[in-house]
């Protein structure tokens, strides 16, 4: 069943939020693969080479060292192959400019990182749910907009 | 504006004046041939006169010769003779004036050439007389028949000068009569045309009466208004400069010349008198300015730094426009304003401006490090506590639990803080963006948003109709969920909250203390509610930031709320106000623009 | 130049579907969303090469029974919100009676395969819909609200927002902009 676990990418350089990630999706029912990358750099790095299997979804932090996590949406939603991918982001940032703004570059979620565990396993349980649903049910992905809190 | 006064009487004028001129010359000249020929009449008179008189005379030394002769015959004394002698002399005097005389005459110089041969018949016949009568040669005969064809040429003479008497004075009869008709006809009409040349005249003289009276008053008011001029000049510290491109002549106003550190009309402005006191820095601007004026016909501002001659630097700021005036020539008139204390006071903005700028970039660093590097740790804090599982718990000692919850209960009051204040500061630094939307859907927003503790509290919410304004939704939307939940959150106890929102059209101008009176029109939204109310001594207090009314053991808050209600209302250019009545209610209302 | 396209997505998908059978020599009849009788069975080799060619395009066998009647719960239930007289169906009875199981039934296999509710997949297929009549925008709030059978405006705003996070305007506008930036 390995084959159909949903391929997870988290890009974030806070190694304590990596955890928390980590943690949550193994608490949670759904199978999936989780993998991580520290900065922006290292991320369309990932994202670019054709022996990594490209995520599902890609958890994405807007703060990060080298590439912002906007310049890497500007850049992913450029990229043909790559335009495809289920994007949410992961930040602390609650400020509606910069939910609105990655919104139109193409995110699909926004998640403002909770200071609660339980509510980060809530999240992202319902992530992958809708996410799911997206995959299965024939929905439009042009209006797949979810924002979290 | 019409400066010129039309004064358009100068043309009839003109036109008066020359026929009157006409008409005197008319007259004159009607005169000087009244005179002309009162002198030739009289001129006329004299000729005939001399003309009678020199025939007399011609007859009288006839007669003469003729007594004479008869003496001597008689008495054959020569002393009788003399006259006789005397006489040939006489006539022929008299003959060559009368030729003289009547040399214009045809007629008459026949009639004085037959008068002649008569004259001289009878001299031959005088010495045919005195030959006969000589003893010597005496013929009885010879000399009865000379004496008697001396009496018929006599009497031949005599009707030959009356004849030309006559004839004279039929000439002048025929003369006089001319003239006569010629003056009786001129004294009614030239009396008529003077009567007309000196009404025009005094029409014309009305006329450049009235015109004076008009240019005195024109000239006082010029008077005035150059006065006024050259004293708004003064005060309003600009000037203004002529050139005339036709005759190169520019006429400076005084103060141009004190704005350039000068006493009025100290010198002859020329063509580039003006260049010299640009600063050497703007010299071409300003020199390619006045070229494009004369190209182009107009001036954008042109600012530029002049040199008084004791080296003070003045900002200028200058216009101009070609005018075109009525007689066609070209002027360039020029404007030039001293901004010297703006500019400075400018800089002085600037600077100022600056600093500001510096600080809200330091406020708006601020607020990053609030919204990120702050929260960051405060959440790991947080997470971290809430990873304290229940088998963690289990395991600790009473105190220790009792430490993890109080960590929390800070953690999250902290955090409240945090946001509270983001939320504040983030009202004044993210861009303002207005869009038209319905107020009740940003109503149902904030409903929703609130809708855990709505339902917790089993609130009720009515509101009316709200207008569709241009706003900035979020901010309105804040506005409302925080004026709603402050309702809620301050409720009576066992009281369901209810919460009535209305709004109403008003007149700025019926609440002058509070609104912009530039903006007519205010939408009036009012929230009333049923909760616990406040000492109104307080209404004006509560808007300010970090102010509390209850101890935060009793309800948790950090004081923001409010303060970002008005901040939001602010940003509207709206008011906000707030009145109440203890354990009865609040009322909050809202103003905001059209 | 931008076009704005309004497809179909079954008409599209039981096209593709009957193309790829055909060229496969591969008797079949219809028999609704996502499920097609195939005359005669196929060896293992034949499965796997129609899995292979239906791949790319992301048609999937699907193999479970549970996974089967799940996938038919979902259809029905989209089926039922794209409805235009669905205002005249209670969601539990049309499920129950259109799938020939009783809905407590339905409800659990659902539960257990999705890890959600047959509620909130109405509610999302709702909102989804919702969506799609916002971004043609010929409708209004009303009129949207009245069609999916909600209350009111305030009732579908609320549930909107509950669901995606942000308010049905915003998503306009956020949907608006964006397709101005991808220009």
């Amino acid at each position: 069943m390995q084959k159909n676990a949903l391929n997870i990418l988290l890009a974030d350089d806070d190694e304590d939020d990596r955890l928390f990630f980590k943690d949550a999706f193994e608490e949670i029912k759904i199978q999936t693969n989780v993998n991580f990358v520290h900065d922006g750099m290292q991320l369309m790095d990932h994202l670019l080479n054709p022996d990594n299997k490209l995520p599902d979804i890609l958890f994405l932090d807007l703060n990060m060292p080298k590439k912002t996590g906007k310049e890497c949406l500007i850049e992913i939603k450029k990229t043909e192959h790559l335009k495809n991918i289920i994007i949410a982001i992961y930040s602390t940032s609650s400020s509606e400019e910069d939910i609105e703004d990655t919104f139109i570059q193409g995110a699909n979620i926004y998640i403002k990182k909770p200071s609660d565990f339980n509510t980060l396993k809530k999240i992202i349980n319902e992530v992958v749910t809708v996410n799911w649903h997206y995959h299965t049910s024939g929905l439009n992905r042009d209006n797949f907009l979810l924002r979290l809190k | 504006m019409k400066w010129i006064p039309n004064f358009n009487s100068s043309n009839s004028l003109r036109v008066i004046f020359v026929i009157a001129v006409f008409i005197l010359l008319f007259l004159s000249s009607i005169a000087y041939k009244h005179n002309q020929d009162l002198n030739e009449s009289s001129k006329l008179v004299m000729h005939t006169y001399e003309i009678n008189i020199q025939l007399e005379r011609l007859m009288s030394a006839i007669k003469d010769a003729e007594t004479g002769q008869r003496g001597y015959i008689i008495t054959r004394n020569a002393r009788f003779l003399t006259p006789y002698i005397y006489s040939r002399d006489k006539v022929n005097t008299s003959f060559i004036t009368l030729k003289k005389l009547t040399a214009d005459n045809p007629e008459q110089q026949k009639n004085l050439e037959k008068l002649f041969k008569l004259i001289n018949q009878r001299f031959v016949s005088f010495e045919n007389c005195l030959k006969y009568s000589d003893p010597k040669t005496y013929d009885k005969r010879k000399l009865d028949n000379h004496m008697f064809g001396g009496r018929i040429l006599m009497e031949n003479i005599r009707f030959k000068v009356d004849e030309m008497n006559d004839i004279e004075k039929a000439y002048l009869k025929k003369r006089l009569k001319i003239y006569d008709a010629e003056i009786s006809l001129s004294p009614l009409f030239s009396i008529s045309l003077f009567l007309v040349a000196l009404s025009f005249i005094l029409l014309a003289y009305r006329q450049i009466s009235r015109d004076f009276e008009r240019l005195k008053i024109y000239n006082k008011k010029l008077l005035i208004s150059s006065g006024l001029i050259a004293e708004s000049e003064t005060i309003g510290k600009f000037s203004t400069w002529q050139w005339d491109l036709d005759t190169h002549k520019i006429d400076y106003s005084d103060n141009q010349y004190r704005l350039l550190g000068f006493e009025p009309g100290s010198f002859v402005p020329e063509k580039g008198t003006f260049l010299n006191f640009v600063h050497q820095d703007d010299k071409q601007t300003v020199a390619e300015s006045m070229d494009g004026i004369i190209e182009k016909g107009t001036l954008p501002f042109v600012y530029y730094k002049i040199v008084r001659p004791d080296h003070e630097i003045r900002y200028f700021k200058s216009t101009g426009k070609l005018l075109t005036d009525q007689q066609g020539s070209k002027i360039l008139l020029g404007i030039n304003f001293d901004i010297t204390d703006e500019h400075l006071l400018n800089i002085e903005l600037q600077e100022r401006n600056k600093e500001l700028e510096k600080s809200n970039k330091e406020l708006a660093s601020f607020n990053h490090v609030a919204s990120h590097d702050l929260q960051e740790p405060l959440r790991k804090i947080q997470t971290f506590i809430s990873r304290v599982s229940d088998a963690d718990k289990a395991v600790m000692s009473e105190s220790g639990k009792n430490y993890i919850t109080k960590i929390e209960a800070s953690a999250k009051r902290m955090r409240v803080l945090i946001d509270d204040l983001l939320l504040f500061s983030r009202t004044n630094t993210t861009k303002k963006e207005f869009i038209k939307v319905n107020l009740n859907e940003l109503l149902s927003n904030a409903e929703s948003e609130l809708g855990e503790v709505i339902e917790e509290k089993k609130a009720v919410i009515t509101a009316s109709k709200l207008p569709k304004l241009s706003v900035i939704p979020y901010q309105i939307e804040q506005l409302f969920i925080n004026l709603i939940g402050n309702s809620l959150k301050y409720s009576r106890p066992d009281v369901a909250p209810e919460v009535t929102i209305s709004s109403e059209k008003v007149n700025a101008a019926d609440y002058p203390e509070i609104l912009e009176q530039t903006v007519k029109k205010f939408h009036k939204i009012t929230f009333t509610d049923n909760g616990m109310g406040f000492d109104p001594q307080f209404k004006e207090t509560i808007f300010i930031l970090f102010q509390r009314l209850h101890s935060k053991t009793d309800y948790p808050g950090t004081g923001i709320g409010l303060a970002i209600c008005k901040k939001i209302v602010e940003n509207h250019k709206g008011h906000i106000t707030a009145d109440s009545t203890l354990d009865q209610g609040s009322v909050f209302t809202v103003f905001l623009p059209d | 130049m931008k076009l704005f396209i309004k497809f179909d997505i079954n008409t599209i998908c039981s096209l593709y579907l009957k193309q790829n059978l055909e060229e496969n020599n591969i008797s079949f009849s219809t028999l609704g969303f996502g499920e097609i009788d195939i005359e005669n069975n196929l060896d293992a080799e034949a499965l796997e090469e129609l899995k292979n060619k239906l791949a790319p395009c992301g048609f999937e066998i699907v193999e479970n029974q549970k996974s089967v009647l799940v996938q038919k719960i979902k259809d029905a239930i989209t089926e039922l919100v794209f409805m235009d007289d669905s205002n005249n169906y209670k969601s539990s009875v049309f499920l129950a009676e259109k799938l020939n199981h009783s809905y407590g039934y339905l409800s659990n296999v659902f539960s257990e395969v999705t890890y959600s509710s047959i509620e909130n997949f109405i509610i999302l297929q709702k909102i989804e819909r919702a969506k799609q009549l916002i971004i043609i925008n010929e409708m209004s709030l009303t009129e949207i609200a009245f069609l999916l059978n909600y209350s009111s405006v305030a009732h579908l705003s609320t549930q909107f927002k509950n669901t995606t996070g942000i308010t049905p305007s915003a998503f306009q506008r956020i949907i608006k902009k964006r397709r101005e930036n991808l220009k």
